[in-house]
């Protein structure tokens, strides 16, 4: 091969590995990305801090802490926060670190307390964060310490949407209904059927996969087209058959977005469901859907069940109707914690709660039969781009470019077709807007 | 000299059903790390009920700590027709996690036994390392210990019930793709 | 011999409230459970700390509010982790709407805990 002569599609080296080159990194115009969001640690440290540092993140479910004094740990980015209960029954997070010298303060996962204290020198917390007192408290009232500048650090705003309990650590961030905007509308089908709300099943299963967050997170978004393909193996044992091929009945299916907020599905009415391959689960969707058409109209009522995936941008994702519940937890550009919940209408029959909570472990969970082909996927995803000259090489995201389309009832960008790439286009240009505004009001609305 | 040795009113079984029963359980362990998986469902009772909880950490004081709780989040929570579908995934050849091969090892050890609540049932303590390596550089380490049924049956023992207890709460691989 | 000191009017502590009362040599917390008035030294056993400020829990007991503690009101005694060593608690006396403590005297309940 003459020196001149490079193979099609292949780029040497950049020695440039700037911050200032994000634009290049992600050109959505043109359904094309760079690998190195996925891989670099300084995007990485940006990304905690310009979204995870920012936006509103999924902290847990009011279900979790009923009662006064219940709590729930979880993390923002890297930031581990606790959740609690207050005795008025509002709800507040705080950083899970003692003000003094930094140690974690609460190391259960979940429980009750009157309060909380730190492990190293007996700092006491109560449940709305207020020091109350310290082991040898005469030698810091003889040094004029106040104690009501040393309280556990408060998250600046926490809120919930028809269950779901939200953070920001940005006290200057738009308020969570502005932040979720028309995405609300799709989350109804999700979270109100009924007027009677949902909750978690007990318990959560944690896992870690060494990936980079954004690919489950953008999977869950809007890629239904790796369903027939990774997921042959996981459909044939549960249903007995393949997926089918859904470009088929393209018309009757979508991906819609909302500021990197991405939801794909069909009006099937009970594809998810029917992935555990137990009639009573479907059955129940089929009953349920004629009271849901008239509280939410026809539309979303065909959308409880069906084939479809969800993401709040940037990191909590669903799968309605088959409901597996899941927040990808960024540890590092190539790691993450995956906790994954079964999230249920509070009015389903006790037995089909119990058939939703063994139908999301055998299915999506680290045991379930899709979910395994998942992880494989999202790890090499990963790894590959430790090669320095792989790492230069771009990716392509531009299945669908083209199908946007207006349509009478569904807010938010609408695309048609469900195969189509359009929703993972939106989440990493909302991605990218994140990254390069300063504040929230140089943001545009996408 | 006869040693005998109770646990809340159960006895020990005897030395040549012992050696019987961790004969079974070393079996077992062949048949998985070989992905011999019908064979392995043919070991397991109609009734099965096979068991791993999600585990969480608690303070003492709330549940007395305990790790984990029946039905709460779960690995395994599974009747026969949920193995049965598991095994069958592993048999697609689109299987891809599966292709080329995940290397297994189990490793079983501090084998108790004790005559069981029913005629013909033994209870059997076991604790298991299982080692996985897949490709070149993916190796998954579980530790736990099991809590298992066995049943003697005209055509052999099987095992009737398990319970999984994995020293993990953030469980440290991607995915769970063997028994243990 | 009594040391009779007067604390407030019955109705100045509505049932499951706590105040703390300043008294010669030390303060003293007096709960109202469900209309009867018991007395208690009001600074816990085990670090310092207000029981006047702490929760009343389980209809008879009060939460330390640092470290959250429990003791047994009637009788005094250390119930939960991390208290262990009993409050002193105090006869209370009830005349015409007043409420006075006998600082030399224990609570009948604790007098006749064992």
């Amino acid at each position: 091969m003459c020196k001149n002569e490079k193979p099609i599609n292949f780029k040497p080296p950049r020695q440039k590995a700037a911050l200032d080159d994000l634009d290049q990194y992600v050109n959505m115009a043109e359904g094309r990305m760079s690998r190195k969001v996925f891989w670099e640690r300084d995007i990485y440290e940006q990304e905690l801090e310009k979204i995870f540092a920012r936006v509103w993140l999924f902290l847990g479910h009011v279900s979790q802490i009923p009662k006064a004094g219940d709590y729930v740990t979880t993390s923002m980015g890297e930031d581990d926060v606790l959740v609690v209960r207050q005795k008025d029954g509002a709800i507040k997070a705080f950083l899970n670190t003692c003000p003094h010298r930094g140690n974690r303060v609460c190391f259960s996962e979940v429980g009750n307390a009157r309060g909380f204290i730190c492990n190293y020198h007996g700092w006491s917390f109560g449940i709305d964060g207020a020091l109350r007192g310290m082991h040898e408290s005469g030698a810091y009232e003889a040094s004029g310490f106040d104690k009501s500048q040393h309280g556990l650090h408060e998250v600046a705003q926490v809120d919930s949407y028809k269950g779901l309990i939200f953070g920001t650590l940005d006290p200057a961030a738009p308020p969570l209904k502005e932040y979720l905007g028309d995405f609300a509308w799709y989350l109804d089908t999700l979270l109100d059927m009924d007027g009677e709300g949902t909750e978690f099943i007990g318990g959560c299963v944690r896992s870690v996969m060494k990936c980079n967050w954004k690919f489950g997170a953008e999977n869950f978004a809007g890629d239904v087209m790796h369903a027939g393909w990774t997921h042959d193996s996981g459909a044939k044992a549960m249903l007995g058959g393949a997926v089918p091929e859904l470009d088929k009945c393209a018309g009757d299916s979508y991906h819609v977005n909302v500021n990197g907020h991405g939801w794909e599905f069909n009006l099937d009415k009970v594809g998810n469901s029917a992935t555990f391959g137990d009639k009573e689960v479907r059955r129940y969707i089929h009953e349920i859907q004629p009271k849901v058409a008239e509280r939410l109209g026809h539309t979303r009522s065909m959308m409880i069940g069906s084939i479809s995936s969800a993401t709040v941008f940037p990191n909590m994702s669903f799968l309605p109707g088959q409901n597996t519940f899941r927040v990808w937890q960024p540890r590092g550009p190539d790691e993450i914690e995956l906790h994954t919940w079964t999230l249920v209408n509070k009015s389903a029959p006790e037995e089909i709660k119990e058939r939703y909570r063994r139908g999301t472990m055998i299915t999506f969970s680290p045991s379930g039969v899709f979910e395994m082909d998942d992880g494989e996927n999202f790890e090499y995803s990963t790894r590959s781009n430790r090669g320095r000259v792989t790492r230069e090489q771009d990716l392509f995201l531009g299945l669908g470019i083209g199908t946007r389309i207006e349509h009478p009832e569904l807010p938010g960008n609408v695309f048609q077709g469900q195969i189509n790439e359009a929703n993972q286009r939106a989440y990493y240009q909302r991605w990218l807007d994140f990254m390069k505004a300063e504040s929230w009001d140089e943001l545009p609305q996408r | 000299m006869t040693i005998t040795t109770e646990i809340a009113g159960r006895s020990a079984v005897d030395a040549a059903t012992a050696y019987q029963l961790e004969t079974f359980l070393k079996r077992e362990a062949r048949l998985l790390d070989t992905e011999r998986y019908d064979d392995w469902l043919a070991m397991l009772a109609d009734d099965i009920h096979y068991w791993m909880p999600s585990i969480e950490s608690r303070r003492r004081a709330n549940n007395g700590g305990a790790t984990h709780l029946p039905g709460r989040m779960a690995y395994f929570d599974d009747f026969m027709e949920h193995l049965q579908k598991r095994v069958a995934r592993f048999k697609q050849p689109t299987a891809w996690a599966e292709d080329p091969p995940t290397r297994h090892t189990h490793v079983i050890s501090n084998v108790e036994a004790y005559a069981g609540e029913a005629e013909g049932e033994y209870l059997v303590y076991s604790t298991f390392v299982n080692y996985r390596s897949r490709v070149e550089t993916d190796n998954d380490l579980l530790i736990g210990r099991r809590t298992d049924v066995i049943r003697a049956t005209q055509d052999g023992l099987r095992l009737a019930r398990r319970k999984i207890v994995i020293t993990q709460t953030l469980l440290q691989a991607k995915n769970i793709n063997t028994f243990l | 011999m009594t040391k009779k000191v007067f604390l407030i009017k019955a109705a100045e502590l509505r049932p499951g409230c706590a105040r703390k009362i300043d008294i010669e040599g030390g303060d003293l917390a007096l709960f109202n459970l469900e209309g009867k008035f018991y007395a208690t030294s009001n600074l816990c056993t085990h670090a310092t700390a207000s029981l006047a400020d702490g929760e009343i829990v389980g209809g008879d007991c009060v939460a330390c509010p640092v470290h959250f503690g429990e003791f047994h009101i009637p009788t005094g005694q250390a119930m939960s982790f991390p208290c262990t060593v009993d409050l002193r608690t105090y006869k209370v006396i009830e005349e015409g709407g007043d409420i006075y403590a006998d600082l030399d005297e224990e609570s009948e309940e604790a007098a006749s805990a064992i």
